[in-house]
């Protein structure tokens, strides 16, 4: 029960802070990804069939509260959970630099994977200029704030004993 | 001797009194003159006095600034507090200035768009820095519906795209999916005013023979029934006309700063009404 808390509280405290506070404070290109962190975590840590519909779930959130389609992340954060996961059982899970090393290439797939659905999907015409010149900034503060992480108590501990 | 065994205490009182008084009354008339037995002290304490009394002195002083001190440090922390409590005041004071000069440009453009409005304060962006849209504080309960224009004191904000009971999301003109008919102001030249990122907008479809120069301002043209007509986009800061192809482009900057919108109004009416 208090897992389940912990988390919904995280994933609220990461919607609001990505949504209404960081903007103040942050020009959009410096925007944290932190629903992706915490997937990464979740791929890293949780086991597996929690883990799928939460990554599906944390997807959708961030499309409720970004663009106009609703599914697109969704789908992305499946296949970078789905990845993680197929490699996570052979990695040193628990490592700090891991973890961000994680975050920076789901930060990518993310990218990559959106750029590519949103081209295949939508007239956006255009939107792989401005998403390409946003790529860096916003690959190295997804990574910073997933360096952050280690740094928070819980960290250490598996998913499953929080 | 008896008399003075037994009286001697009261005998020597009463004529140590009454010297003492002789003494005083001798002294009345003279004053202003000191007698040699003043001179005297005077001159045996003077050596003595002025240390003494520079050292008092000094106790004095490090005394009177000990309690001054602790005078002031004590107005000191009221003072901060004082300034503390007027700069909190100034602050609120500069606030409701600003939120009253905005508000009032609000309700002239209010004023100047002929359908019903309702407003909103900006309460959230877009989660990610790719897609530019807005959050506002009013959804389906406070009339706002889908396909709804949105303006701000400068222009236009853009539409509302997905509305919920209390909450609606705009697309921002500069969103890459956002696109409104629109008119150069001066040469009535036609175009579809497209976001591009980066806080710009371009105007597409305008023909290579149509007149538009940079500095000119973009309205809407008020085709489509979303966006009133007139209402101001931008202006044209890039006009580039290649040797080949139909279209000119033509890039714009919007009237409304985005990045600092905190009121918007939500125009309402609806493309098919």
């Amino acid at each position: 029960m208090i897992r389940w808390i912990a988390l919904v509280s995280a994933i609220a405290a990461a919607l609001v802070l990505q949504s209404t506070v960081l903007p103040i404070f942050l020009a959009s290109s410096f925007k944290p990804d932190l629903l992706l962190v915490l997937m990464v975590f979740i791929a890293l840590r949780g086991s597996f069939h929690e883990g799928l519909p939460l990554a599906w779930l944390l997807g959708l959130f961030k499309d409720v509260f970004s663009g106009l389609y609703l599914g697109l992340n969704a789908f992305s954060f499946v296949v970078i959970f789905l990845t993680i996961k197929s490699v996570s059982e052979r990695l040193y899970a628990e490592s700090g630099t891991l973890f961000v090393i994680s975050v920076g290439l789901a930060s990518l797939a993310c990218f990559s994977l959106n750029l590519l659905l949103l081209i295949l999907f939508t007239s956006t015409p255009g939107i792989a200029y401005s998403m390409g010149a946003d790529l860096i900034p916003h690959l190295l503060v997804t990574s910073f704030a997933a360096s952050l992480a280690p740094l928070l108590p819980w960290f250490e501990r598996p998913l499953d004993a929080l | 001797m008896d008399f003075f065994k037994r009286y001697g205490v009261i005998v020597v009182t009463i004529a140590g009194i009454l010297a003492a008084l002789i003494f005083y009354s001798l002294n009345i008339p003279r004053k202003q003159h000191a007698n040699a037995l003043e001179r005297g002290v005077m001159m045996a304490f003077a050596p003595i006095l002025a240390p003494f009394s520079q050292a008092g002195g000094f106790v004095e002083d490090v005394w009177d600034n000990y309690l001054n001190l602790v005078d002031v440090r004590r107005e000191n922390l009221k003072l901060r507090d004082e300034i503390k409590g007027l700069n909190g005041r100034l602050v609120t004071a500069a606030e409701t200035q600003m939120a009253n000069q905005r508000l009032t440009r609000l309700l002239d453009m209010k004023s100047s768009v002929k359908s019903s409005t309702v407003a909103a304060a900006v309460i959230g962006e877009d989660g990610t820095s790719w897609f530019r849209t807005l959050v506002i504080d009013r959804g389906a309960s406070g009339g706002v519906a889908e396909g709804m224009a949105v303006v701000a004191a400068d222009g236009v904000v853009g539409q509302v795209v997905k509305v919920a009971a209390n909450t609606s999301r705009v697309l921002l003109l500069t969103d890459h999916a956002s696109g409104i008919a629109a008119t150069i102001q001066r040469s009535r030249a036609r175009g579809v005013v497209k976001g591009r990122g980066e806080g710009l907008c371009s105007l597409e479809f305008t023909t290579r023979e149509e007149d538009v120069k940079v500095g000119d301002a973009v309205v809407t043209s008020g085709i489509g029934g979303v966006f009133l007509k007139g209402l101001p986009i931008g202006e044209v800061t890039m006009v580039k006309r290649g040797q080949y192809g139909i279209f000119q482009t033509v890039s714009i900057r919007p009237a409304v700063n985005i990045a600092h919108l905190e009121e918007v109004l939500v125009v309402q009416r609806l493309p098919h009404d």
